[in-house]
């Protein structure tokens, strides 16, 4: 009982970096994923298939390996490229979690009535004028449970990180655990997660019900 | 408002979705102030054509006139329109459409519906968007509704105020694609007095509908349209009591 007391802080910080490490890089993936998702969108060839191939590598490959790469492999190929662990974390996070939002994005503006678009048109908006008032601020709504989900799932994909020695929720529970031949920190560990995920499940509920006012 | 000038000329039209041909060889002009209601049955490509004149549809060959002005052209599938893109889109505006599901901005009040194209397009401060869009509102009988989301209306009510919107852009000349379909029947009547208020004012409109008495009564010239032809255009009284030709005959009896 004594070690959990006295553990109580390293947990605490710990929890901390981990829900930084999560909010910084979900804020880079939606504003990544947004471009990206306008980019699938675009008429233009170019835009269209770079985005494209954005997605399809950033998904398609292992987050862990996007991480060692970033945080190990780079350095080694140009030395000026030394990322510190914290922001290798948050990009790798960021880069990773933007491919996955991109997707969802553009399914969510997808899905908004093709009447929406015509009534916009029809009354003189350009292209532009009509996403960016009309079309995306109806996605909000449908973003938010699978959004909610992204953020979620980052915050446990954040232990990853662990692997660089950033000393996040997880790497703390099994420095702890290791050094001091315990196995009872796995305890508060995932307390400590579930408490991380089940506050935001709230946030993103609420979020839900306040913005479903006008259907 | 009825001196004889053109507002709207289709010429030599054909309109393909791919292999599908919709619209073949549609030539008709429109005047100012004229109520045109084109009738047919479905798949004739009635919507199709109104969808054409303010480019959210492309013609596939032919040309197309707003006001004078040349605004489409495609020879041989392929564009020979002379003015700018941007031109072309500045004239497609003079037209406003009402559509059969209404397309409301669900997420918009019914006054920020009307007001939100006049600021965006037309640069209009705040407050003149919301005084014309109260007469606007007013004029459709729905003042007393601007505060309420469009889910809170009923269909004609909704309509109503698609209506309006559609005005407070000042069009030259109203489209409306089958703006009672989707109605219940006595939620009908109110939309039509609307639209038969806005021709009594002089409203250029262009009009595909199924209601053949607002046709009749409010119409200076009625077209049937079958499988993507003009088949007969004329007065309504001679369209409605002696059609000369077999299809408009044939279709006249099945909904009359």
């Amino acid at each position: 009982m004594n070690l959990l007391i006295k553990s109580f802080p390293a947990f605490l910080s710990g929890a901390g970096i981990t829900l930084e490490l999560t909010l910084v890089a979900i804020i880079i993936g939606i504003m990544f994923g947004m471009l990206l998702a306008l980019g699938r969108l675009s008429k233009n060839i170019v835009i269209n298939k770079l985005s494209g191939l954005y997605v399809w590598f950033f998904r398609g490959s292992p987050l862990m390996l996007q991480l060692y790469f970033i945080f190990f492999a780079l350095p080694m190929i140009w030395p000026a490229l030394t990322i510190p662990m914290f922001p290798a974390g948050f990009i790798a996070l960021g880069l990773n979690s933007a491919a996955y939002l991109a997707e969802i994005i553009r399914a969510a503006i997808q899905s908004i009535d093709k009447g929406q678009m015509e009534a916009s048109k029809a009354l003189g908006m350009s292209y532009g004028q009509a996403m960016s008032h009309i079309i995306i601020p109806q996605s909000y709504r449908r973003l938010i449970p699978p959004v909610g989900n992204e953020f979620i799932a980052l915050l446990k994909d954040s232990a990853l990180v662990s692997v660089m020695g950033l000393t996040e929720l997880m790497r703390t529970t099994t420095t702890l655990s290791n050094s001091v031949g315990n196995a009872i920190y796995y305890i508060p560990c995932v307390i400590f997660y579930l408490a991380l995920t089940s506050i935001f499940t709230f946030v993103f509920s609420k979020l839900e019900k306040k913005y479903s006012a006008y259907e | 408002m009825d001196n004889g000038h053109v507002m709207i000329k289709l010429e030599h039209v054909y309109k393909s979705f791919g292999q599908l041909e919709v619209l073949k060889d549609i030539s008709i002009e429109v005047e100012a102030g004229e109520v045109l209601c084109i009738i047919g049955p479905s798949g004739s490509g009635k919507s199709t054509m109104l969808r054409c004149l303010n480019h959210l549809e492309r013609i596939s060959e032919g040309k197309l006139f707003i006001d004078g002005e040349l605004v489409d052209e495609k020879v041989k599938g392929r564009d020979a329109l002379k003015i700018s893109a941007k031109k072309a889109a500045a004239l497609c505006s003079e037209l406003g459409m009402v559509f059969q599901r209404f397309n409301l901005f669900p997420h918009k009040t019914v006054l920020e519906n009307v007001i939100e194209a006049p600021m965006l397009v037309k640069k209009i401060s705040k407050d003149q968007a919301v005084k014309a869009a109260v007469v606007l509102l007013e004029k459709v009988g729905l003042a007393d509704k601007k505060d309420e989301y469009p889910s809170r209306l009923s269909g004609g009510q909704q309509q109503r105020v698609a209506i309006a919107r559609a005005l407070a852009m000042n069009p030259k000349i109203m489209l409306f694609d089958e703006p009672t379909s989707a109605l219940d029947p006595e939620l009908v009547g109110e939309v039509l007095e609307v639209m038969k208020q806005l021709a009594d004012e002089g409203m250029t409109m262009a009009v595909v509908t199924h209601e053949m008495s607002f046709a009749r009564d409010v119409a200076k010239r009625v077209i049937f349209m079958d499988k993507g032809e003009i088949i007969e255009q004329g007065e309504p009284e001679d369209i409605f009591t002696h059609p000369t030709q077999e299809r408009t005959r044939t279709f006249l009896q099945k909904i009359l």
